[in-house]
C-alpha cells in the first residue's frame, strides 16, 4: 500500500486526478491505477475506513439511544432534506450529508430532493445495491421517439465493461434471458421464499410477457476467490447494509475499488478537498488541475493532472464544470453547447399495489434478504396506442406481517401480546420504478447571488414530473392492481403518489453524452468534446433515464472511459 | 436457476439467538470466516468494529425504573405512574416480562421528547387526564388506584371507543399503543426474548417449516 495514501499538499504532478471517491470516482481511480498511472483521487468530505468507521453497525435497537429513529433537534439543524430518504435513521445519519451547510435552492412551484453523501465512498456506502444493464431498446428509446438526443453506444459497445466490473464488484442475480434485460456475470440470486416461488409460476402462466425475477444486486452470495482475498466474504443477510458493511457483503467503494486501487501503490488520497473549479489553460486547450477549498478551514489549495475525470456525482459534477469559467466558457467549462445543467433526470416511484397472499401459513423466512423481487419493464417496445411515451420495472416482496402491522388491532393483555407475538399473513406489493424524459426545461443552475460556505454558488432546480410520468403512474398503479387480483392476491389497494423527482436518488443528465458537439457536452467515451483531457463518467453523462436502477452503467461507462483514455494518453493524443 | 446455497459451508453465526451459547458460536463463526478467508484475514475481520459489538450482545435484560422516582422530560411522575400501569395492562408479564418491566414508559417519555413535536405530546398527555378522569368518575379513585380488572375494563372499552370514550378518544389511545408497541419490540426483552433475535442470521432462507406457536423475528435490520 502507498505509504501515505492520504496527501494535502503536493507540487506534484499526477498523471490523472478523479474528482471524487463515490461509485463512480471508486471506479476510475482503480482502472487507473492499475493500469499504471499515478493517480490522485480528491474527496471533499472525510476518510471514512472500511469497518472502524461504521459506527453504527450492527446495533440492535436497544444499543440505540432513540431506537433507531433520530433526534427532532439535529433533524431540523442539519437533515431537513436528508431525513426524507428512507435510509436515514440513528445508525446511518453519518452518511448523509449536512443541510445547513449544503443548502440548495427550488424554482417557485417546483420541488426536488438532493440526497447527498459527501465522505470517503459517497453514496456506494448508503446505495441500495440494485445492479441491472441498459438494454438495446433503452439505448434506441431517444431515437425512437424523439424526446432527447441519440445515446451515441449501444448495447455492443459496453457489454464487456458491464462484464468486466459485475465481476470484480460481485451481482448476484439468476439468468433470465430476457430481450431488454441482459444477463450479467452473476453470482448465484438469492432465494425466493414461497408464496414468491408461487407467485413467480402464476405469473409466468397469466403473463408470459412479464416475468418476475429475483432483484439483481451488487451482493456476494458466492463471493469468488478474488473476493475473499480482498478481504470480502458472504453476505450474512443482516439487511443493515446502510450503515455499513464489516463482512464487505455488499459492493462499495471502500469494499470493493479502494482496496484494488490503493494495492497498486499509485494512488494518492485528497480528502476534505472541496472541488471548485477546474483550472483551464486556454493557450493548450488542456485542463491542468484542480482549484481546491479546504472542508474544514477554508484555504485554497490546487492539485494538478495531466487529464482530469470529473466522479463528484451527478448535480456534483456539473456544478464544478458550471463553477468553472474562463473567456472562452463564460458559461461554465466544455460547455460550447448550452446544454450543460438541462436534460435533469430522476426515476419516479409514485405508485404502487399490494394485497394479502393466502396460505402458506407453515413456513417462514430466515434472515434478511437486502433485496426484493424485480418485474422488468414490459414496456420497452414504443406503442403509440399508451397515452405515455416509456416504461417503468415493478419490484416488491412476500413477507409475513409482524407485529408493526399487528398492533392497530383491538385488544389488550396477554391475549393481545400473544396475537403480536405470531407471524401474521403474508403480504405482496408491486412497486413502480419510472423512466423520467429528458427535457431541456428541467434543469439545474446557478443562483445568481446565493453562495454555499466554500464560496461555490448554491444551486437552484427547476424540474417537474411531466403529465407523461403521471400518466404513466397511473397505469402502473392499475396494471399492478390488476394483476396482483389475477394472481390471486386478496384486499388489493393501489395507489398513485405525489412525491416530487430527486427522491429516487437516481439524478441523471445535466452533461449529457452525445453525438452532435453543437448539443451534448461528451462523446461516446465520456470525454468532453472541447478539451480533450476532461471526462466526466457518472450520470451527469446519461442521454436517457431507462427504468433501471443506473450505478452499474456508471461504473461501466466510467472504466471504459479509462480504457479510452489511456490509450489517447499512449498514443499521445491526449 | 439452480440453488447453490449449501455448497458453501454455511456460517453458523446465529449466536445472538441464545445467550449462552455466544462463545461456542463465536468459536464456530471464528472456524467458518477462517476456512474461507484464512485465519489472519478472519481475525482482523472479527476485531472490526462490527463484529466485535456483535460478539458481545448479551442477552441479560436491561431492567430500569422499577421504582419511579421523579418527572420525567414530558411526565409528571404521576403521569408516569399511571403511564407504567397502561404499559403493564397493554402488554403484561406472562412467561417473558412485559412493557411496564422493561421500562416501556420511560422509553415512552424520552422518545416523545426527543423526536416527537408538541402536538402529539400534548395529545398523549391529555389522553392520560381522560382516562384519569374517567375512573374518577366511575370509581371515585385515580386509574393507578384501581384494581386490574377495572384497569383492564376501561382500557378495553378506550380502546373500542365503547361506554364512556369516543372515536376520536380511541384513535389517540391507538397512538399510545403503537408507542408501547415500538417501545417493548424493540426492547432487549421484546425483540430477543418475546421474539427471536437474529444478529448475523448468515444468509438467506426462503423457507422453514413454522407452527403458529413460534415466535416471529425480532430483528429487522436498520428498519423498525
Ligand atoms: C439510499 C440510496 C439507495 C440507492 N439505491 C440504489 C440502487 O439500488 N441502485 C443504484 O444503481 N443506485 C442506487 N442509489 C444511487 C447511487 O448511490 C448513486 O447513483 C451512486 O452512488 C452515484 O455514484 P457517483 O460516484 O456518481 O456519486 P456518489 O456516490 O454520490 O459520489 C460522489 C462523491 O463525490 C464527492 N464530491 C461531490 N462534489 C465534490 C466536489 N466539489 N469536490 C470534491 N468531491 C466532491 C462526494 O462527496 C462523493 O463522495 C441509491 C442511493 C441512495 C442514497
Amino acid at each position: 500500500m502507498t505509504e501515505n495514501l492520504y496527501i494535502n499538499n503536493t507540487k506534484e504532478v499526477y498523471d490523472a486526478i478523479v474528482i471524487g471517491s463515490g461509485i463512480s470516482g471508486g471506479w476510475a481511480a482503480k482502472e487507473f491505477c492499475e493500469r499504471g498511472l499515478k493517480t490522485l483521487m480528491i474527496e471533499r468530505g472525510r476518510v471514512v475506513e472500511h469497518r472502524k468507521d461504521y459506527i453504527g453497525e450492527n446495533k440492535a435497537p436497544w444499543q440505540q439511544p432513540l431506537r433507531t429513529k433520530v433526534d427532532n433537534l439535529l433533524v431540523k439543524e442539519q437533515h431537513q432534506i436528508q431525513q426524507q430518504c428512507y435510509a436515514f435513521t440513528d445508525a446511518t445519519k453519518h452518511f448523509f450529508g449536512n443541510d445547513k451547510d449544503l443548502p440548495y435552492t427550488t424554482e417557485k412551484g417546483t420541488n426536488f430532493t438532493w440526497i447527498r453523501a459527501n465522505q470517503l465512498g459517497g453514496k456506494s456506502l448508503l446505495w441500495h445495491r440494485q445492479s441491472y444493464r441498459l438494454g438495446e431498446y433503452d439505448f434506441n428509446a431517444n431515437k425512437s421517439d424523439g424526446f432527447g438526443n441519440d445515446w451515441p453506444i449501444r448495447s455492443q459497445d459496453i457489454e464487456k465493461w458491464y462484464s468486466h466490473v459485475e465481476k470484480h464488484a460481485g451481482i448476484s442475480g439468476s439468468l433470465d434471458n430476457l430481450e431488454n434485460l441482459p444477463d450479467g456475470e452473476f453470482l448465484p440470486p438469492f432465494e425466493m421464499n414461497s408464496p414468491e416461488k408461487a407467485l413467480q409460476a402464476k405469473f409466468a402462466e397469466l403473463y408470459p410477457q412479464r416475468p418476475l425475477i429475483m432483484g439483481r444486486t451488487a451482493h456476494l452470495t458466492k463471493p469468488t476467490k478474488l473476493h475473499l482475498s480482498q478481504g470480502r466474504v458472504k453476505c450474512q443477510a443482516r439487511n443493515e447494509c446502510h450503515a455499513g458493511c464489516s463482512f464487505g457483503g455488499y459492493f462499495s467503494t471502500q469494499s470493493s475499488t479502494l482496496p484494488a486501487a490503493a494495492a497498486t501503490n499509485n494512488l494518492h488520497i485528497a480528502p476534505n478537498s472541496v472541488v471548485h473549479s477546474l483550472i483551464y489553460d486556454e493557450k493548450t486547450n488542456r485542463v491542468k488541475g484542480v482549484r481546491v477549498i479546504d472542508n474544514d478551514d477554508l484555504t485554497e489549495r490546487e492539485y494538478f493532472a495531466k487529464v482530469v475525470f470529473v466522479c463528484a456525482s451527478t448535480i456534483g459534477s456539473t456544478q464544478i464544470l458550471m463553477n468553472s469559467t474562463s473567456k472562452k466558457f463564460p458559461n461554465g467549462i466544455a460547455n460550447s453547447s448550452g446544454v450543460l445543467g438541462h436534460y435533469l433526470m430522476d426515476h419516479n416511484y409514485n405508485a404502487g399495489a399490494s394485497g394479502d397472499i393466502e396460505g402458506f401459513e407453515d413456513e417462514i423466512d430466515r434472515g434478511r434478504r437486502p433485496t426484493g423481487l424485480m418485474m422488468p419493464n414490459f414496456y420497452y417496445k414504443p406503442d403509440a396506442s399508451r397515452n405515455f411515451l416509456r416504461g417503468y420495472a415493478l419490484a416488491g416482496s412476500a413477507y409475513r406481517e409482524g407485529w408493526q402491522s399487528l398492533q392497530h388491532q383491538d385488544g389488550l393483555g396477554a391475549d393481545y401480546k400473544n396475537k403480536l407475538k405470531q407471524a401474521g399473513k403474508w403480504r405482496f406489493g408491486l412497486y413502480a420504478q419510472g423512466e423520467m424524459l429528458p427535457r431541456f426545461e428541467n434543469q439545474m443552475r446557478f443562483h445568481p447571488t446565493l453562495k454555499d460556505k466554500w464560496g461555490m454558488p448554491q444551486i437552484e432546480f427547476d424540474c417537474q414530473f411531466s403529465d407523461n410520468e403521471t400518466n404513466m403512474m397511473i397505469d402502473a398503479a392499475q396494471q399492478a392492481e390488476k394483476m396482483l387480483k389475477a394472481v390471486g392476491l386478496k384486499n388489493v389497494s393501489s395507489q398513485v403518489m405525489n412525491g416530487p423527482p430527486g427522491l429516487a436518488i437516481h439524478e441523471l443528465g445535466t452533461a449529457r453524452m452525445g453525438r452532435d458537439p453543437k448539443n451534448s457536452i461528451l462523446n461516446a467515451y465520456n470525454q468532453s468534446h472541447d478539451i480533450p483531457n476532461l471526462f466526466v463518467t457518472d450520470g451527469a453523462s446519461f442521454c436517457s433515464s431507462a427504468v433501471q436502477n443506473p450505478s452499474l452503467t456508471f461504473m461501466a461507462l466510467t472504466v471504459r472511459a479509462v480504457d479510452y483514455c489511456v490509450k489517447e494518453m499512449n498514443a499521445k493524443r491526449i | 436457476m439452480k440453488e447453490h446455497y449449501n455448497e458453501e459451508p454455511y456460517i453458523e453465526v446465529s449466536c445472538i439467538e441464545e445467550s449462552n451459547m455466544a462463545n461456542e458460536s463465536r468459536r464456530k463463526f471464528l472456524r467458518g470466516l477462517s476456512f474461507l478467508v484464512g485465519g489472519t484475514v478472519a481475525t482482523a475481520l472479527v476485531s472490526g468494529n462490527s463484529l466485535a459489538v456483535a460478539m458481545e450482545h448479551s442477552l441479560k435484560p436491561v431492567i430500569v425504573g422499577s421504582d419511579l422516582l421523579s418527572d420525567g422530560k414530558i411526565f409528571p411522575l404521576s403521569q408516569l405512574k399511571q403511564l407504567k400501569d397502561i404499559c403493564a395492562i397493554v402488554i403484561p408479564k406472562t412467561d417473558t416480562l412485559g412493557a411496564a418491566e422493561v421500562n416501556t414508559h420511560g422509553f415512552i417519555d424520552n422518545q416523545l421528547f426527543h423526536c416527537y413535536g408538541k402536538a402529539k405530546q400534548t395529545k398523549i398527555k391529555q389522553l392520560l387526564i381522560l382516562i384519569n378522569d374517567v375512573a374518577k368518575k366511575n370509581f371515585s379513585r385515580s386509574f393507578t388506584e384501581l384494581s386490574q380488572d377495572q384497569q383492564f375494563k376501561l382500557l378495553t372499552e378506550l380502546d373500542q371507543g365503547k361506554a364512556n370514550f369516543d372515536k376520536k378518544q380511541r384513535a389517540d389511545f391507538k397512538a399510545l399503543k403503537q408507542l408501547i408497541c415500538f417501545g417493548y419490540y424493540t426492547s432487549e426483552v421484546g425483540a430477543s426474548q418475546e421474539l427471536r433475535y437474529l444478529a448475523v442470521p448468515g444468509g438467506y432462507k426462503g423457507s422453514i417449516p413454522y407452527k403458529g406457536s413460534d415466535a416471529n423475528w425480532g430483528s429487522q435490520g436498520l428498519y423498525y
